[in-house]
């Protein structure tokens, strides 16, 4: 294990300062799109929640086993890193990747379920909001997918423990919009 | 099957997908239950989520103020979020 790529009993924060400071700029810009939702909601309750049963929560909840599971692989590419495991490391990465592509593929499935239905960014407030927060996490899906895979290729310790802070913050922003979009009626 | 309940990242995952599957079990007792005790259920959950992937997968466990301000910080958020969420109720 690296001294200076884990984080230490004294609360040093693990990896670079840098990645924490786009993690937490990414929550707050997704926490303030989750935040207008749940306002514009109450203007609107009963619509809200007759839009929300257009959505595929079984999807939803698809995608959440996804990407968790996807999570677990890049924490574990880190650990076989810190070991000097280059191989298995790549592995993980790889398969993290992986499950990055399976969530885009479900999510793609989404969107085109709704489209079918006529459902647009237009349709209603609830769409609007459905379409932006999905699509622009699903961005970062992307930008996670393309980092893991140029941390499989310059594949040290520093380089992966940040792209796989990074993916875990996009994990971490699902767990927070599914409820909300998804679930609460 | 031992190795995997002797790692902390599978013991996460593992606590991840339990939480999950009582995620979709609170959401499909819609029906049954006041909405303000469903909705305080899945956030709730939903932090729970969030605690553990801060905690594991950012490995902030070894950052334990950091993990105190981060959870602190979005177990806020999402109280916040019910309260906005009881607002059409009241």
């Amino acid at each position: 294990m690296s001294d200076t790529a884990r984080a230490d009993a004294s609360g040093t924060l693990p990896g670079d300062l840098m990645i924490w400071v786009l993690i937490v700029s990414e929550l707050l810009v997704f926490g303030a799109a989750l935040g207008g939702f749940m306002a514009v909601r109450t203007t609107d309750a009963a619509g809200f929640a007759a839009a929300q049963d257009h959505l595929d929560r079984t999807a939803g909840a698809l995608n959440t086993i996804v990407l968790l599971t996807s999570g677990l692989f890049a924490a574990l590419a880190l650990r076989a890193c810190e070991v000097g495991s280059r191989g298995r490391a790549r592995l993980w990465l790889g398969a993290a990747a992986a499950l990055g592509l399976v969530f885009l593929w479900v999510k793609g499935l989404e969107y085109a379920a709704k489209a079918a239905q006529g459902i647009g960014t237009e349709t209603h407030p609830f769409f609007t909001f459905y379409y932006l927060v999905t699509g622009f996490h699903a961005a970062h899906v992307v930008a996670g997918i393309v980092i893991l895979g140029l941390v499989s290729w310059r594949d040290n310790v520093a380089n992966i423990e940040n792209a796989t802070a990074f993916w875990h913050m996009v994990d971490l922003v699902w767990v927070l919009i599914f409820p909300v979009i998804y679930l609460l009626r | 099957m031992r190795v995997w309940a002797d790692n902390p990242l599978w013991r996460a995952w593992g606590g991840l997908m339990a939480l999950g599957a009582l995620t979709t079990l609170a959401a499909a007792r819609g029906g049954q239950v006041a909405a303000p005790v469903l909705g305080a259920a899945i956030l709730a959950l939903a932090w729970a989520k969030a605690r553990l992937i801060l905690g594991r997968y950012l490995d902030l466990d070894r950052a334990p103020a950091w993990r105190r301000g981060f959870s602190g910080v979005i177990g806020a958020f999402l109280v916040l979020l019910y309260g906005i969420y009881l607002i059409p109720a009241v």
